[in-house]
């Protein structure tokens, strides 16, 4: 029966390890001018090029910038959600219309939030008919917009489904309610409940995930493609414009981006990620 | 430390690999053999697929043709010229024998940079009967962006960039670039342009307005010339920036989404590069049947598109011969009516025999944009690759994100 | 009381884009500053279903590429999952399996897209399928990972204390127990794949045309009253499974 054990790790290693460090090392040759049509030999150039711009850099921070804010905004939605409505998001009719959101692609989302808060969208017209606006210019830009108002709003509307029945999954399991009540018969305030016992356990618990979201959020390519503008850009839509728009000796560059990219991911979860822990815990009973 | 790795995987995926070798030692040069060789075959042919009238037109009249006439099968895969290259390059670098593609609709730089990697097949267009009607002497049509086609692609259409506008708002639009700043003055907001082909055509007409002569940005690029019409085009468009929609912080990415901008009243003004276009989206509904074309003063750019065959393909034969058709009197006919596509034919219609002149007879004119014959007096010629690129380029670093 | 008008509001809001998506597949001509479309059509609908039917043919392509795709990855992920928990190295190969799982499938795509071409593999179902595989596998693994613990383990010992071959094991004990884990896999797979644009486009060339690269492509377009049209179809299948199962959903993204 040792075939067993070598046959896993063979598909571990085919369908997990090698795509990575074959994609990798193909970007990375690319980047080094060692492989490509127009490659003329080793440079670093792509490298330096790459690492001295200020769109890059500026690509990344907005990213994250964008991908923190998501992930706290829906959080904080999320949370007051879970425990409002504790009950009926675990059964009852309600429980649907929490998870209808899910049914949801990014595609379709960003879609739809390009529909309502677009200048000319549904939001716009009826400020228009109500009379708060007096014509379609005045409505504010969020879509496309310097700030990603837009892919922001878009992410949480992706998110916060999602982290409303992880805290509420949380809360459960967690047993909450009897922590909490046995916070208030020691004499604490509703308040100092939540501050101290409530809302630390829902983030200890849920570290992690947050973490991945935040990343997820990040790398995000359909909602920035559709709500997103050509400056500040989304990391996988720089990378994905770098390989394919006009100029053929932008493409080692874009690569350079990816394998930047990809690093600072390993990276991450080589420092934060503790992947025994619970997190992302499907709720099986 | 990476070249093992790869031809490990290399070695990993050879299992799968399957190539079929049909076209080897065929003489393509005899347009007899190409008939025979290129029947009853399927092929795929790549193309921009951002237009529902020309997708309907390929669907509706170019597929059951060959199909009926040929028995030829045509796939048609979306994606435009970078895409193309993209694909192209990847072939030949991974070394395949067959590529997917067998026939592409390429023009400007996207010929350039697929001949920069050498991946076209050519000279084959002179093997086609058709294409002794073809109006080379035309420089619009012979050349492609300055450049010879030295047989390495078919002209298909020929079209030239015009501004559409809301007659209903716009009064008088601007003839040339003192009166658009002028107007952008008054009314903030309403005028834009893409961030893609269009954008760039709209630029590089600019780009020549600057020039006392036209004929000094024509042939091969020019950094000098570049450099000193350039500088002029960035002040410009820096004094027009804050008056552009969005105050030209953003800007569309692509035609069909300043169509739709347009279409909801977003903004006033949008472009095509297909001068029939306005009749197109008005007899779509898109837009209100406000709207009309022009072409201001200083002039616009006319080009002509392409069709090539990747150097890869194992289907040139049937890609010839569904090439050959598209550019048949009857084919060029049907996509020049308005209603269909409104595209430009490449043909020298005079010199048609009788009966194949015939089929442009009753072509019904169109009715929010100009005549040819007008446009033709205001018609640029295209640049050289290199400007777009660098407009492109600049364009991103001195405007979007200075 | 305002408990109830929040709940009621949150259900519209929730139910509403699904409306609005409708509507809007319904529409023919709809102006700034017009609240509802002004003038309805049903031809849309007509073209897709009946006349063209590319749209419904996408639909046929997505189900079989998701269904596919999820059954592969639930057999996988159980067994390499299985694997994988009890296995020292549990630490080193779960960090191993996030790095695929987080990252942009879009870039992963970009970068392995070469040798998908020098096997033949790009531009066809078959390499579709495979790049997927390649980021849906890690979903399951993950969504295993925290199923098989100790009593778990110690339910299989017994039975092989009982005498029990590892056959009779994994079919009489094992497999029952794990039936909703790998349910919930299955459509987590399912929707992973289900809802993918970025690495399908780029794989399949544009040639295999799953639902999702059709709404992009109605998108890009504009051509809004297909694009929602299409969406509409891209969202029913998972309302579908909702209805049958909402717990499955959790992960899906």
């Amino acid at each position: 029966m040792k075939v067993y054990p070598v046959l896993i790790k063979l598909l571990f290693g085919l369908l997990i390890v090698l795509p990575l460090v074959a994609g990798l090392s193909y970007a990375l040759s690319y980047s080094l001018g060692l492989s490509g049509l127009l490659s003329k030999g080793f440079t670093l150039d792509y490298w330096q090029k790459a690492l001295t711009s200020q769109n890059l850099w500026v690509s990344f921070l907005y990213s994250l910038s964008i991908g923190l804010v998501s992930v706290v905004t829906s959080l904080c939605i999320a949370v007051s959600m879970a425990l409002s409505w504790n009950k009926s998001i675990q059964q009852g009719r309600l429980s649907y219309f929490i998870f209808l959101p899910l049914c949801f692609p990014a595609t379709v989302m960003a879609f739809l939030v390009l529909q309502w808060l677009s200048p000319s969208g549904w939001f716009s017209r009826i400020a228009f008919e109500l009379g708060f606006i007096c014509s379609l210019n005045d409505f504010p830009n969020v879509v496309r917009d310097f700030y990603g108002v837009g892919i922001i709003f878009c992410s949480v509307l992706l998110i916060t489904p999602f982290f409303t029945i992880l805290m509420s999954n949380i809360y459960r399991n967690e047993n909450l309610l009897e922590l909490e009540k046995l916070s208030k018969t020691l004499g604490a305030s509703s308040r100092k409940t939540l501050r101290c016992v409530t809302l630390p356990i829902l983030f200890k618990k849920s570290k992690m995930t947050l973490l991945l979201f935040v990343i997820f959020v990040m790398s995000s390519y359909e909602v920035p493609l559709i709500l997103g503008r050509q400056y500040p850009q989304m990391v996988s839509v720089a990378i994905v414009q770098k390989i394919q728009k006009f100029n053929l000796n932008d493409i080692p560059l874009g690569f350079a981006m990816s394998v930047l990219y990809v690093l600072l991911v390993i990276l991450v979860l080589v420092l934060f990620g503790k992947p025994s822990r619970k997190y992302l815990k499907p709720n099986i009973k | 430390m990476h070249k093992p790795i790869i031809t490990i995987i290399l070695i990993c995926f050879l299992g799968c690999k399957t190539d079929k070798n049909h076209e080897k030692n065929v003489d393509l040069s005899d347009w007899s053999v190409v008939d025979a060789k290129g029947q009853n075959q399927s092929m795929n042919m790549m193309m921009w697929k951002g237009d529902p009238k020309i997708n309907a037109y390929m669907n509706d009249f170019v597929l059951p043709k060959v199909k009926s006439q040929y028995g030829i099968d045509v796939n048609i895969v979306s994606g435009q010229g970078n895409m193309i290259v993209q694909s192209l390059m990847t072939e030949l670098q991974a070394n395949k024998s067959e590529s997917e593609i067998d026939l592409v609709w390429i023009n400007g730089e996207t010929f350039y940079q697929l001949r920069q990697i050498d991946a076209l097949y050519g000279p084959w267009t002179s093997v086609l009967p058709n294409t002794k009607y073809i109006n080379f002497d035309n420089p619009f049509i012979g050349k492609d962006f300055q450049q010879d086609i030295d047989g390495y692609e078919l002209p298909w259409g020929n079209v030239q960039m015009t501004w559409i506008y809301d007659s209903a708002k716009v009064k008088n639009p601007p003839q040339n670039k003192a009166e658009l700043l002028d107007f952008a003055k008054a009314h903030p907001g309403q005028f834009t342009f893409d961030n893609h082909f269009t954008g760039l055509t709209f630029l590089k007409s600019l780009l020549i307005s600057f020039a006392e002569n036209p004929k000094e940005l024509y042939g091969d690029f020019d950094e000098a010339t570049y450099q000193k019409y350039s500088q002029q085009i960035w002040n410009y468009i820096n004094q027009l920036k804050p008056y552009l929609w969005q105050e030209g912080e953003a800007f569309p990415e692509n035609v069909p989404q300043m169509h739709q901008l347009f279409a909801s009243g977003e903004i006033w003004f949008s472009m095509s590069n297909n001068d029939s276009e306005v009749d197109n989206k008005i007899n779509e509904g898109l837009f209100q049947n406000t709207a009309r074309a022009y072409v201001p003063d200083f002039g616009s750019i006319q080009n002509s598109h392409y069709l090539g065959i990747p150097k890869l393909s194992q289907h040139k034969a049937t890609a010839m011969l569904v090439a050959n058709f598209m550019i048949s009197a009857q084919a060029q006919a049907h996509k020049s009516k308005p209603e269909v596509w409104g595209d430009g034919s490449i043909l020298d219609i005079e010199n048609l025999p009788e009966n194949q002149k015939q089929h442009f007879q009753y072509i019904a004119k169109r009715r929010y944009a100009p005549l040819r014959s007008e446009l033709d007096q205001n018609a640029l010629m295209e640049l050289h690759p290199e400007y777009m690129i660098r407009l492109a380029e600049d364009f991103r670093t001195k405007i979007i994100n200075p | 009381m305002i408990s109830k008008v929040l709940k009621y509001s949150f259900v519209l809001a929730v139910v509403f884009p699904i409306v609005f998506l409708l509507g809007l597949s319904l529409a023919q001509q709809w102006q700034f500053p017009e609240i509802l479309p002004q003038e309805w059509t049903f031809q849309h609908w007509g073209n897709s279903l009946f006349k063209q039917g590319d749209i419904l043919e996408s639909l046929f392509l997505s189900l079989g590429l998701s269904l596919t795709l999820a059954s592969l990855v639930s057999v996988l992920a159980f067994f390499m999952s299985k694997y994988i928990a009890y296995s020292k190295y549990r630490q080193q190969y779960m960090r191993l399996t996030l790095v695929p799982y987080i990252l942009s499938p879009v870039v992963l795509a970009v970068t392995f897209q070469y040798y998908f071409t020098v096997a033949n593999l790009s531009g066809n179902f078959i390499g579709v399928l495979i790049a997927q595989l390649f980021f849906a596998l890690p979903f399951g693994i993950v969504i295993f990972n925290n199923f098989w613990n100790a009593h778990l383990k110690s339910i299989e010992q017994l039975s092989f204390t009982l005498g029990a071959s590892a056959w009779q094991s994994l079919l009489k004990v094992i497999l029952p127990l794990s039936k909703p884990a790998i349910v919930l896999c299955f459509f987590q797979s399912f929707l992973v794949s289900w809802f993918e644009y970025g690495l399908t486009q780029f794989i399949g060339l544009g040639k295999v045309k799953t639902l999702t690269v059709m709404v992009f492509n109605f998108i890009n377009e504009a051509n809004v009253f297909y694009a929602a049209l299409a969406c509409v179809m891209l969202i029913l299948p998972p309302i579908l499974l909702l209805y049958l199962n909402k717990r499955i959903l959790i992960l899906a993204r």
